[in-house]
Formats: structure tokens, C-alpha cells, sequence
């Protein structure tokens, strides 16, 4: 029976891991891998006390501090796939590995996953020109016509990265507003070899043995048009890896797990949630330590009460 | 001894993650920069039909992304 459990080894798992190694709580920390949604990020300049890192780098240090920790025990390699509260107010953690492990209290820094389009051809060309990681993938495109779908500053990053390769880059935005960083936007839209299109959803992504095509809308005008290209990079947004605790603790509309910001607490007594997890206001590494670090004190109070 | 290559991008973390993962479990492998080499990436869409890396070849079974179970065992690896 361990005191605390920790799903997920972001930058928000990794600070209460470290904390809580350092309360000498007895811990385990579940994670698939280390480093959270950055670990593809080519250059992260905004985390504070290091100008520049790449989120393979930013990975290793997190996992590197946490691993020198003593006494704190990590399954690496799992999944927690399901979490289950017990007449004695403990709860169990299952992971995909089938592996189960008890605990008295648990924090969720589970993080999130990347939103899909939903839409037909966008599964049977995923790694055939629809593209997920656009740091990984962008210097395969290089000559080719491309889209970008998104608004915000995941999706003006990746076009800035794939217009590196790419001859042209449509940027295909629901709204009539770019959301990401005023400098980034900038770039793009002085960019000869970019195209904004407003008003645009995609129905369709088309292809033979690689993408071909899509298929998209202006929902001002309702005109659905044909466009060739051969590559569609999706960068629509995230969603809360909260389905292991659906029923549990409290989710809000979008699956963001319910706290109280000034503790991390869930609805539910004995868990906790911090970072892009959370219904934080704000998906930042720099806020999910410190919110993280908050819940393990909050914790830490609770353990030494009881 | 397994016949291993990988295709990967410089840019490409998960092709850095399967390399380490290779360099822990001292497997021998040989790498191809399809960012750079046409006729590697060719290659590779041949042999996958993906347009994404990492792309790993053990032995002609092709494995896409860094998939450390399916890896394990087109490696034989974990096994006694």
C-alpha cells in the first residue's frame, strides 16, 4: 500500500514526485513515458531559468531529477487505465500492463492528447499524409503542397516549421481569429508561401495510397470545395486524459477534471488533479509544477493529519 | 544478430527515443536521414507505405513508430 500515487510523468508529475520524495511520502509514480506534450517540441524558450530546450532535453532533465530522488518508486512503460475506490476510502490503480497497485491517495497529472479531426479518410491516411507529430514528419513534405489545420499556437508553430520544406501551406482556421502568440501570427501572415483560409472546416481527407486531397467547408457561405495537396497536419487542439477516472471525480464539459484551485482537490476525497488535466485556465509546464507542487503540500497537510 | 535499420528526421524525437532504447538493450543498428536521402525515403515508403517516422526494419518486419512492445519482440527481447 503505498501513501501517494502519481499518474503521469510531465513536468507537473515529475515536481510532485520530487516534492513528495523529499516529504519521504511513500510514492509510486505511473507514467508511459517522461516529459509530457513538450517532449515533441523542437524549442521551448519559455521555461523559466533556461533560455532554450528541446522537449527531448526538457524530458531527460525531468526524468533525470526525479530519478535521483530516494526512495521513489516508478512503473515507466504503464498506463493507468482505471482507478477504483474501495469501501475503506483506498483506492486501487490498474494500468495497461495488468499490473494493479493500491494506494491511500492519489494525484492525476495525466496530462492531454491530441484532439482528432473526426473526419472520414483521417484515420486511413494517419502516417500516409495525415501527420500528428509535425516536428517528427514536416521534412518529408519538402516541395509539396500542405494544410495546416488549427488556430492557435500549436498549429502557427507547425506551420512555421513545415514552411521550411513545404512549397505552399493553406492554414485552415473554424473561426475568423488566429489565437496563438501575436509574433507567430506575424510570421505566418507575412509568409509569401502561406494561405489562411477563415470560416474552414475539413470534411474530408482523400487519397489513394497516400493523401491526395480534402474535401472542406466555409461555414459563412456553407460552399464546400476540393483542394489537391499531400499532406494534412492536425493541430486542432487537446483533450484531458481523464477517461480513468470518468464517474469518480468531477469532469466539466470539455473532460477537464474539476478542483479547487486553491488545493488541486477533486470532488472526490483522496485525489487530487493538477496541470492540462485539470480545469486549469491555462496549459503551461511552468503552471502544471506549480500547481502540482500545490497539491502535493495540500497532500502532504492531509497525510500528516491523519 | 537482428538485422536492424532505422529511418528517422533529425527533428524526430521518437526516432531519438527508439535509438536510446536501441543503445539500452545494446542492439546494432544502422540509420538512414530520410530528411536528406532520397532514395532512403523512397525506400522507405516501399517498404511501409508511411509518410512518418521512425520507420524500423528487423529483419523485414516493419515496425512503425516507437513501439517498445512490438519492438521487444521482433528483437526477442525481455525473453530468457
Amino acid at each position: 500500500m503505498y501513501d501517494l500515487i502519481i499518474i503521469g510523468g510531465g513536468p507537473g508529475g515529475v515536481a510532485a514526485g520530487v516534492y513528495a520524495a523529499r516529504k519521504k511520502i511513500k510514492t509510486l509514480l505511473i507514467t508511459d513515458s517522461f516529459g509530457g506534450q513538450s517532449l515533441v517540441s523542437s524549442d521551448i524558450q519559455n521555461w523559466i531559468g533556461t533560455r532554450s530546450i528541446s522537449g527531448f532535453d526538457l524530458a531527460k532533465s525531468l526524468e533525470g531529477h526525479l530519478r535521483a530522488q530516494e526512495g521513489i518508486e516508478i512503473a515507466e512503460g504503464e498506463l493507468a487505465v482505471s482507478v477504483r475506490k474501495k469501501n475503506d476510502g483506498t483506492f486501487t490503480v490498474a494500468t495497461n500492463g495488468g499490473k494493479t497497485f493500491e494506494t491511500k491517495y492519489i494525484l492525476i497529472t495525466s496530462g492531454s492528447r491530441r484532439k482528432r479531426l473526426g473526419v472520414p479518410g483521417e484515420d486511413a491516411f494517419d502516417g500516409k499524409g495525415v501527420v500528428f507529430c509535425t516536428t517528427c514528419d514536416a521534412p518529408l513534405f519538402g516541395g509539396k503542397t500542405v494544410a495546416v489545420v488549427g488556430g492557435g499556437n500549436s498549429a502557427l508553430e507547425g506551420v512555421l516549421d513545415v514552411l521550411s520544406y513545404a512549397s505552399k501551406v493553406y492554414l485552415l482556421v473554424r473561426s475568423e481569429v488566429l489565437r496563438g502568440d501575436p509574433v507567430s501570427q506575424e510570421k505566418v501572415r507575412s509568409h509569401p508561401n502561406v494561405e489562411v483560409l477563415w470560416n474552414t472546416v475539413v470534411l474530408e481527407v482523400k487519397g489513394d495510397r497516400f493523401v491526395n486531397g480534402i474535401r472542406y467547408k466555409n461555414t459563412k457561405t456553407g460552399e464546400e470545395k476540393e483542394m489537391p495537396l499531400e499532406g494534412v497536419f492536425v493541430e486542432i487542439g487537446l483533450l484531458p486524459n481523464s477517461d480513468f477516472v470518468k464517474g469518480l471525480v468531477d469532469l466539466n464539459e470539455f473532460g477537464h477534471i474539476v478542483v479547487d484551485h486553491k488545493t488541486q482537490q477533486t470532488s472526490c476525497p483522496g485525489i487530487w488533479a493538477a496541470g492540462d488535466v485539470s480545469d486549469v485556465l491555462y496549459d503551461q509546464n511552468n503552471i502544471s509544477v506549480g500547481d502540482a507542487i500545490k497539491a502535493l503540500l495540500n497532500i502532504y497537510d492531509q497525510i500528516r493529519k491523519s | 544478430m537482428h538485422k536492424v535499420l532505422i529511418y528517422t528526421t533529425p527533428s524526430c524525437v521518437y526516432c531519438k527515443m527508439t535509438k536510446e532504447f536501441f543503445a539500452k538493450n545494446g542492439v546494432t543498428y544502422e540509420e538512414k536521414n530520410v530528411a536528406t536521402d532520397m532514395a532512403a525515403r523512397q525506400e522507405m515508403l516501399e517498404k511501409s507505405e508511411q509518410l512518418g517516422v521512425p520507420v524500423i526494419d528487423v529483419d523485414g518486419t516493419i515496425i512503425v513508430g516507437f513501439d517498445q512492445k512490438n519492438l521487444e519482440a521482433a528483437l526477442g527481447l525481455g525473453k530468457k
